[in-house]
């Protein structure tokens, strides 16, 4: 995994969870990352293990929370689902970023055109 | 700062926590690695393949590790700064809760800091000079004696070509009392004689002009010079820049200031001032010393300062020094025989070097106290913040039941009770400052320049952080686990009422402790007063009442010897004649005053020393006609003083029975004849014996003693003693009136009456422990008193319901009484028992400062009924609110 990709990843990373949990509810480290990768169609393949450096960085602020519970295959498994500060946190993220990805869209595409 | 904070609370943490955290995360990582590997096998991967190819696409697990403790550290940070606003707001909830918390432990902190500060300038802070660590003083045994500390010159001289490889270099040091005349007024000030080169081996620097140099000192009267401290400069001369070069008289010699000391600097004893600086041959000029002082190799007034060379030990130096003692013992048989040296730390040997140093032992007994009585502070608080846990057991069930962890519950527990304690030290911090400025004030003894200020250095504030640090731990931990261990369902039910039997017991334990802590305390205090009391009311030999002391020194206004004695005997004559005067005397020291002991080794007709001892060293007063009268000594044979005891006339003595007994045991003391060794040596015959009196400390054994004729050891030092008629201190315009009509600008001190003085320095000791341990009792009983209230009160409060049903039942105030107030009086019982066991282990420790037994049957009796007594009290009260409980209000309570 190199540097820059991983420096732009760590947002986007952070946003992908709380989304996965808002949309699927409770889930363990490797369902996140599993659903990520299904949703952008494995275009961000890194390390799954980067996954739980966004799990402790959202624990800490409060947006998602963490249980111990068993996995399907009867493993013990920590289980993680998006707080209420969390789904606030998401709506304006979403917003923001949506903006700021047509801003860059509008942009990137002015400069192909010239 | 904030980084450091950061990275400090995370690194703490993280070796708490680590291992537990590690471990979760590891457990988190395998169920990943297991499902990941399943998943694989389900593509149709071999087993090993895809445990392999599951391992690759989690990627390193020791770096995942890594990057999960770091984030770990900071995330705690954050949860501390989230952790103290929360505790600030629920502190804020219930101010009298908080400010009771805060203002209990600013009392138990400040009292600690003002003890630990004392302490710092007594033992642990060391001087203003370069390396300090490196100082030492030098001490030495003569025959099995007692450490002695004053050297003669050439000793000195020897030791330091000795030593030169383990000392860099050493200094001497003397000081003493002389009358500096300036501005046309003259003063008495404390002057230190020093060598050359003291003050560049201490590395100071001048304020002002320059100090005495490495070439000055050692030749008689060669340099009349005078360097005067700091704050001197600052106090008598305002500080004018100008005063460098001027002449002002010392003793009525002219000397040149050159310089002002550098500030901060106030001499190598601790508590005084030392004024005036002079190089040490000026002695002589100005103390009447001999003029081979320098050749002498008997006796010596010189202190000596000595700095290790670096990386020379203490012990390394020690060891040199046993080289040269034995050295100088065998040169020097006569004088030097069975001589021993001692190289002694400077902060351990202070005021002067002592063996054993009582100083450290003082100190680790006030600590203990002052350590008891924030003990008992403490066990205030933690019950309070008990009670306040189980009015708080719902909210605190709630969030257990929300998912907030054990750990997270007593953190947030925790750090309130440290946010209480650090409020708590902060105000101790001021406090203490309070205490110290108080000390400072009070003036203890009269003829010193005291200098009683305990500056606040980063060795008290960093004491008051570690106490605040202890406190906050020690009051909040068990409340938190308790608090913490609660299961929510139960609270949630039971609305907090049947669980709180638990933490009934350890209140209980609490009582018993804080009851036991203040006896503790209590008995100490006592046993200080009572040696105060003990000593005020000793029976000294001598009446203190109506007796007015009043010093002069007339060579400090220039008086020659023989002006000195016309203006003694003048001054003596009118003194008689003042109406409220019953009779007056002169004598050069007076009881108690332990800055001007006469003494000196004796020969005495038809006593032999046994062999191997030195000469008898006997202390002795030498007083004027009518001394006996003024003092009221009692004569038991012979006669008193008279006028014809001139210097003139044959030469006498007057003993106390206690020399009497001890020279002549057999035979009549009358006509015996001694002699002094060194101060006006002719024979003395033995006029008079006088009953024992104490001269020289206000316990112990009365030691042999002798008074000789004024007249015919003449010193123009003295002081004049009056008896009144009225109060002695009503006394005192007319006596100044008289020495000023006599001796205008003469100056004048140590006037007080007689009970001051002894008070003031015999008993200070003893003065300064009572005070500080009364002060220490009292709050401790204060701080007992709430606590043991405070439980009763809330236990009682507690059973409400359960004695409503009893009255119910059918029960009389008489048993309910009974129950409340029994289970109190249990605790406040054992309490007691303990506390006296520890009470008498405390005393024992105190021993060596107490005049009164350590086991002195009233303190031991008084103290516990008294504590028993108030104590129970503060069970009674709320026991009989509880006695008055109408069954129904009860049974409707909560």
């Amino acid at each position: 995994m190199n540097d820059s990709r991983s420096e732009i990843l760590q947002g986007t990373l952070d946003l992908m969870v709380l989304k996965a949990l808002e949309a699927l509810g409770p889930l363990h480290g490797y369902g996140i990352a599993r659903r990520i990768e299904q949703i952008s169609r494995d275009a961000l393949r890194v390390n799954q293990g980067t996954i739980y450096a966004s799990l402790v960085r959202l624990l800490q602020r409060g947006w998602i929370s963490a249980a111990w519970g068993t996995s399907e295959n009867n493993r013990k498994a920590k289980f993680y689902s998006i707080t209420r500060a969390g789904k606030k946190h998401l709506a304006a993220e979403t917003e923001n970023w949506e903006r700021i990805a047509g801003a860059i869209g509008r942009m990137l595409s002015l400069e192909e055109r010239s | 700062m904030f980084d450091g904070l950061r990275i400090a609370v995370s690194r703490v943490r993280g070796l708490v926590r680590r291992n537990h955290e590690d471990r979760e995360f590891q457990q988190e990582l395998e169920t990943h690695l297991a499902l990941l590997t399943e998943e694989n096998i389900r593509r149709g991967m071999a087993p090993e393949e895809a445990r392999r190819a599951a391992r690759l696409r989690l990627g390193g697990t020791e770096q995942l590790h890594e990057a999960n403790r770091q984030l770990r550290g900071l995330a705690s940070v954050e949860e501390f700064f989230r952790d103290v606003t929360t505790a600030w707001r629920m502190l804020r909830k219930t101010p009298g809760f908080t400010w009771a918390a805060i203002l209990t432990l600013a009392l138990g902190i400040g009292a600690n800091v003002a003890i630990f500060s004392i302490v710092d300038a007594v033992l642990l802070r060391p001087l203003p000079a370069r390396n300090p660590g490196q100082l030492v003083v030098l001490a030495y045994e003569q025959r099995g004696g007692k450490l002695e500390s004053y050297f003669s010159y050439p000793n000195m001289r020897d030791i330091r070509g000795q030593t030169k490889v383990v000392f860099s270099g050493m200094a001497t040091y003397r000081t003493s009392f002389d009358g500096l005349g300036a501005n046309g007024h003259a003063q008495r000030v404390l002057s230190a004689y020093v060598s050359g080169n003291f003050f560049s081996l201490l590395g100071l620097w001048p304020a002002l002009g320059r100090l005495i140099e490495p070439s000055e000192g050692g030749v008689y009267s060669a340099h009349p010079e005078i360097v005067l401290s700091y704050a001197f400069w600052k106090s008598q001369f305002g500080g004018d820049r100008g005063v460098v070069g001027r002449s002002v008289s010392l003793n009525g010699h002219p000397v040149t200031v050159v310089g002002v000391g550098p500030r901060g600097f106030h001499g190598v004893f601790p508590f005084v001032e030392t004024q005036v600086y002079l190089p040490m041959s000026m002695m002589m000029v100005e103390n009447w010393m001999s003029r081979s002082l320098l050749q002498d190799r008997n006796g010596g007034p010189f202190q000596i300062w000595a700095r290790l060379r670096r990386g020379v030990s203490v012990a390394q130096a020690q060891a040199a020094l046993n080289v040269v003692a034995a050295r100088l013992a065998s040169e020097h048989p006569k004088s030097d025989a069975k001589f021993s040296l001692a190289a002694i730390p400077e902060t351990l040997a202070r005021p002067i070097p002592m063996q054993p140093n009582p100083v450290p032992a003082v100190a680790a007994l006030f600590m203990a106290l002052g350590a008891m009585v924030l003990v008992l502070a403490c066990v205030n608080v933690a019950n309070l913040l008990l009670v306040r846990a189980v009015s708080r057991g719902r909210e605190l069930a709630i969030r257990a039941a929300l998912g907030c962890s054990r750990g997270r519950l007593v953190r947030q527990l925790l750090t309130e009770s440290l946010l209480l304690a650090f409020l708590g030290g902060a105000g101790g911090v001021l406090l203490g400052m309070w205490i110290c400025g108080e000390i400072g004030s009070v003036s203890f003894s009269p003829g010193l320049p005291l200098l009683l200020d305990f500056p606040f250095d980063w060795r008290v504030f960093l004491f008051a952080f570690g106490a605040a640090l202890f406190t906050g731990i020690l009051v909040g931990i068990l409340p938190a686990l308790r608090a913490s261990r609660v299961a929510p369902g139960a609270i949630l039910h039971e609305a907090g009422r049947s669980v709180t039997s638990g933490r009934q017991r350890l209140r209980s334990v609490l009582v018993v402790a804080q009851v036991a802590g203040s006896l503790m305390l209590l008995v100490v205090a006592a046993l200080f007063a009572r040696s105060l009391e003990r000593v005020q009311h000793l029976h000294l030999g001598f009446d203190s009442a109506h007796v007015l002391n009043a010093s002069m020194d007339p060579s400090e206004i220039g008086y020659s010897d023989a002006q000195a004695r016309v203006f003694y005997k003048e001054m003596l004559e009118r003194a008689r004649a003042l109406p409220g005067v019953r009779s007056a005397a002169i004598a050069y020291t007076i009881p108690m005053r332990t800055y001007t002991p006469e003494m000196d080794f004796i020969d005495v007709e038809g006593y032999t020393t046994p062999p191997g001892q030195p000469k008898p060293l006997v202390n002795f007063n030498s007083v004027s006609p009518g001394y006996f009268r003024t003092m009221r000594i009692p004569l038991v044979r012979g006669r008193t003083f008279t006028a014809a005891d001139n210097r003139n006339a044959q030469y006498v003595a007057i003993v106390n029975e206690a020399m009497a007994k001890k020279f002549w045991p057999d035979e009549d003391p009358i006509g015996q004849r001694l002699r002094l060794i060194h101060s006006a040596g002719q024979w003395r015959e033995v006029v008079g014996v006088v009953s024992d009196s104490r001269m020289l400390t206000p316990f112990g054994k009365i030691a042999p003693f002798f008074f000789i004729p004024f007249a015919q050891n003449f010193a123009s030092y003295a002081t004049l003693q009056l008896r009144t008629l009225g109060p002695a201190a009503s006394a005192i315009p007319e006596a100044r009136n008289l020495i000023r009509s006599l001796a205008p600008g003469l100056p004048v001190f140590d006037v007080g009456t007689m009970r001051e003085a002894i008070s003031g320095s015999g008993y200070l000791i003893f003065r300064f422990g009572a005070v500080l341990a009364a002060a220490l009792g009292l709050l401790g009983l204060v701080l007992a008193l709430v606590g043991v209230y405070g439980v009763t009160s809330y236990a009682a409060s507690q059973r409400t319901r359960e004695i409503g049903i009893r009255m119910a039942l059918g029960a009389r105030p008489a048993q309910i009484l009974k129950i409340t107030f029994g289970q109190g009086a249990i605790l406040v019982g054992t309490g007691l028992v303990i506390g006296l066991a520890g009470a008498l282990g405390a005393a024992r420790l105190a021993a060596s400062f107490l005049i009164v037994s350590p086991t002195d049957p009233l303190t031991f009796i008084a103290v516990p009924i008294v504590l028993a007594a108030v104590a129970l009290a503060a069970c009674y009260l709320p026991a009989r609110r509880a006695m008055r409980i109408e069954p129904t209000q009860a049974l409707r309570f909560e």
